[in-house]
Order: structure tokens, then C-alpha cells, then sequence
């Protein structure tokens, strides 16, 4: 981004804030850029390796896999230069892994949680430890990545070496109808999902998106680009404005079988703190879970409210847990302008000392 | 416009005094909006707009199906039900492939456990391919 000129004719500076206006809104940012190598591939989904800075016998041996959700692309993560939470943890030594799941297409519309925790992870994983060399690592979950990650930990944690376990925004607790608002929205009187699959296989990116941006209309529709506007002469701003506005506009669709599985069994039955989800035949016993676990929870999260993360707590049999509180959003705890002062220097404080 | 800075080195703005009303304005429809959207009676609203959508759209959305399917049988195409398909078979063979991939690994890990791996081999020279009976016979054969 160029550097602020100052410019004192004001038909000059209207021009100029028209042309970065136009720019932002209709251009991608450059995103993404930690370099990274291609480990494992299945269907859609990738797992990246990225590349270390610092030599092995200075890193952390046990690797940190992470996994976010399945409709949004993951690279929120590593944002841009400076501002990734990527780059921040292979600064700090981390062996990084990302499983990205790519965008499903109309041969995806039956995957499930079932597919996604045992068949995709499993395998991932299987091919990260037979690369490396390694026999335990570390997996971060974020929103439904988070819903996947425990899951897979309750199931196959133990038996495939899984140590630490973070969970940032975890939507795993749908007691709670009155306070959460998409519970509402998808109640079986209002919310037809087998019409809404017969018509699109799987949910349309721009549907969950529009659900997302629907819980604060105001502030997602008029204020993000009134701030913007108010801004327009702070490179500085315009650029992480551009950046996010990136990824927000990048949808992924929700592959239909999962997102059945979100509705029906989590949001309506709230089966998996019930302890009465079944994964291809499997109780999913959030007792299993023994792994060190560090939960996150964002104060001002009006997409997964803390009621939804806390509950799991005293579910797992982990004997090293931790629940951290940081203020911000959904998002903004790991992508905001806060992220790098508090929650990323409590993960790596976290984990490192885990990853011995 | 005021072009000399003030001791705070910001121009004097005049719509400085019409955005803090507007954003006292916005903030009280965004808490009013949120309260909105969390009601039982957004939720039917939502949910019937969607509902008269899918009703109102699907007949259409089926009789184009059927044309395109229709169209492109005619042209000898391959339809979205055949791409499909073949697009579930490449996932199988990629989830075979990877099965192999993993007993590969498993075998790989055996052996250099056993400490038995793979040895390099000393390079030789290229020698002539020794002939065989099976190459003579071939030969012979070729021959008459």
C-alpha cells in the first residue's frame, strides 16, 4: 500500500480516497504468504507444511496441526505479513501443519462429520507422523474446526498420539436455545434443511455468510464500510480493512451431509455434549479425551458465546486443562489488532512447554 | 475547507460534530437490529421467505434440470450426474492409493526398524543383458 501523501486541494483527496475505495473493494489482498509445501492430498483436502525458519535441533518436536472450519477458507490464519498468526508460530518454533479442506463440490454433497474425523483426519495425520518421524503432536481447532478437532480427539486422540488439544471459539454445547441465536433460526418449525439440501446439495457459501453477517446487521452491512470510509487516508487501516475484506467475501460451501449433521444433531439435539452422537457406529465419549487441553474463549463472540466452549471443561478426563478468556470476537482473537499482544503469545506460552 | 492544522495537528473538520451523531445514531439501530434478528418472529419471517423461495423455485429449477440433461444426451455431453460419478470414483482411487501409501510407510518403518534398509548398491559398469533360454527360443522362433 502507498504512503499517505499529503494533498491540501479537496476535489485532489476526493479522488484519491474514490480511487483507493475502488481499489479495496474491488481487488483481493495479497494473502496467504507464508511459504508452505504440500504434504498430503485427499479429494479436496490438503495438508501444508510450512516451511521451518528456525533449524530442527531449535524447534519444538512435537508438530501443531491446524484445523479450521469447513466454510470458510483457513488462510484467516496467516492473514498477511506481520499480521499471521502462522508466521508468528513458526517464528516460535513450531513444526506448523495446516489441514485445509478445500471447497466441496456436488460429489461432496453426503460428507459428514463421519468422513471428515475418520477417514480425512486419521489419514492426515497418519501421513504427517510416517514423513516426519514423529509419534505425538498438537492440534489447534477454530469454530467448527474446533467441533472436528474434539470429535476426532474423542474417538482416536489416544490411539494416534494426540498430546495437547486447543479449542479457539467452540461451538460443542447447544443447550442453551434461548442464547444462541442460529439455534432459532434452524428450529425444525422455521427451517426446512431437507428442502434446503434437496435444492442446493450443499449449503451455499453465500447462505452462511448471510447468516454470519445477519447476527449484526448494522455493524456488518453499513459500519464495516462506514469505518472504512472514515479511515480512508490511514494506509494502515485501509490495508487490514483489505485483508480481511478478502476473506470475508471468500466463501466455501458447507458440504450438505455436515451441514445436516451441525443442524440437526448439534443445534437442535444437542447430541454431542448429551454424549449421544454416533459417528459411523462409534459414541463420541468426550471422556476419552486425555490430552492436554487449552480452551479460548472470546468475551464478545456473538457467533459462538461462551456457554457453548465452557461446558466441555469438565467433560474431558485431561488432567492439564485450561480455560483462557480473551476479549474480542469470533474472529477478532485470532485475526484483530489484540490477537498478537494476548491470545497468540497465551497459545505459544501454552504450548510450549507441552511440546517438549 | 479549514486548511490550518490545530494544536492537536488535525485540520478543523466540520462533519467531525455529524459523525459523532451518526455513530451514536448507528449504535443505538445496531443494538436495536441484533434485538431484532433474535426474535421468534425473525426467525418464522426468515424462515418463510426461504420456504416460499424453495417452493416458487424448485418446479423451474427441476424443468431445467431436465432440459439440460435432455441437451446434452443429445450432444453426446457428459451431464453434472456423470461428472459427478466419475468424481466419486477419483476420491475412491485416491483413498485406495492412500491405503497403499500406508502399508508402503509401514513396510519402509519395519524395515529400517529391523535395520535392514536399503543398502546402496555399488554402481557397476553397464553390462550386455545376458540371453536368456526364453530369448533364444524367441530368437529361434523369430528366425523361422
Amino acid at each position: 500500500m502507498a504512503e499517505a501523501t499529503v494533498i491540501t486541494d479537496p476535489y485532489t483527496e476526493a479522488a484519491e480516497r474514490l480511487k483507493t475505495l475502488t481499489k479495496v473493494m474491488t481487488t483481493k489482498a495479497a494473502i496467504a504468504q507464508t511459504p508452505k509445501e504440500l504434504v498430503w492430498t485427499l479429494n479436496k483436502a490438503k495438508l501444508y507444511r510450512y516451511t521451518p525458519v528456525l533449524p530442527k535441533e531449535k524447534r519444538h518436536p512435537i508438530p501443531l496441526v491446524l484445523v479450521f472450519a469447513l466454510m470458510n477458507r483457513p488462510y484467516i490464519l496467516d492473514l498477511r505479513p506481520g499480521h499471521s498468526f502462522v508466521e508468528y508460530m513458526v517464528n516460535k518454533g513450531y513444526d506448523l501443519y495446516l489441514l485445509d479442506w478445500g471447497a466441496p463440490g456436488p460429489e461432496d454433497k453426503n460428507l459428514k462429520f463421519d468422513d471428515y474425523t475418520l477417514d480425512y483426519m486419521p489419514r492426515a495425520i497418519r501421513k504427517l507422523k510416517a514423513t516426519f518421524g514423529v509419534e505425538q503432536f498438537s492440534l489447534l481447532g477454530w469454530c467448527i474446526g474446533a467441533i472436528l478437532t474434539t470429535i476426532y480427539a474423542a474417538l482416536r486422540g489416544d490411539e494416534d498420539g494426540l498430546r495437547n488439544l486447543i479449542l479457539l471459539t467452540a461451538p460443542l454445547d447447544f443447550s442453551n436455545k434461548q442464547g444462541l441465536t442460529f439455534a432459532r433460526w434452524t428450529d425444525e418449525r422455521y427451517f426446512d434443511i431437507d428442502k434446503v439440501l434437496a435444492a442446493f446439495g450443499n449449503m451455499p457459501g453465500e447462505m452462511i455468510d448471510y447468516g454470519a453477517k445477519a447476527l449484526k446487521p448494522v455493524e456488518n452491512y453499513i459500519g464495516n464500510y462506514v469505518k472504512l470510509w472514515d479511515n480512508i487516508d490511514d494506509p494502515r487501516i485501509v490495508e487490514s480493512w483489505h485483508a480481511m475484506n478478502t476473506w470475508v467475501t471468500d466463501n466455501v460451501p458447507l458440504a450438505g451431509g455436515a451441514f445436516r449433521q451441525l443442524i440437526v444433531d448439534l443445534y437442535r439435539k444437542d447430541k454431542l455434549m448429551r454424549g449421544e452422537l454416533v459417528i459411523r457406529g462409534e459414541r463420541v465419549d468426550l471422556s476419552r479425551i486425555h490430552a492436554n487441553l487449552l480452551t479460548v474463549i472470546a468475551e464478545d463472540d456473538h457467533i459462538t458465546p461462551s456457554c457453548q466452549s465452557e461446558p466441555i471443561m469438565a467433560k474431558v478426563s485431561s488432567a492439564d486443562k485450561e480455560l483462557y478468556r480473551v476479549r474480542g470476537g469470533h474472529i477478532g482473537i485470532m485475526a484483530g489488532s489484540g490477537a498478537s499482544k494476548f491470545t497468540w503469545p497465551h497459545i505459544d506460552g501454552w504450548l510450549a512447554p507441552r511440546s517438549k | 475547507m479549514g486548511e490550518d492544522p490545530n494544536q492537536d495537528g488535525k485540520r478543523f473538520d466540520p462533519l467531525d460534530a455529524w459523525r459523532g451523531v451518526r455513530d451514536i445514531y448507528m449504535d443505538a439501530w445496531s443494538k436495536n437490529m441484533v434485538e431484532m434478528v433474535n426474535t421468534e418472529a425473525y426467525a418464522q419471517a426468515t424462515g418463510a421467505m426461504l420456504d416460499t423461495y424453495l417452493t416458487a423455485s424448485t418446479p423451474f429449477r427441476e424443468a431445467l434440470e431436465k432440459a439440460m440433461v435432455k441437451t446434452l444426451e443429445q450432444l453426446a455431453m457428459p451431464t453434472r450426474a456423470d461428472v459427478v460419478s466419475i468424481a466419486e470414483r477419483m476420491t475412491n482411487i485416491e483413498m485406495r492409493l492412500d491405503d497403499l501409501d500406508a502399508k508402503l510407510d509401514t513396510i519402509q518403518r519395519l524395515i529400517t526398524q529391523a535395520g535392514a534398509g536399503p543398502q546402496p548398491q555399488p554402481r557397476k559398469a553397464p553390462q550386455p543383458a545376458k540371453k536368456t533360454v526364453a530369448a533364444k527360443k524367441t530368437t529361434k522362433r523369430g528366425r523361422k
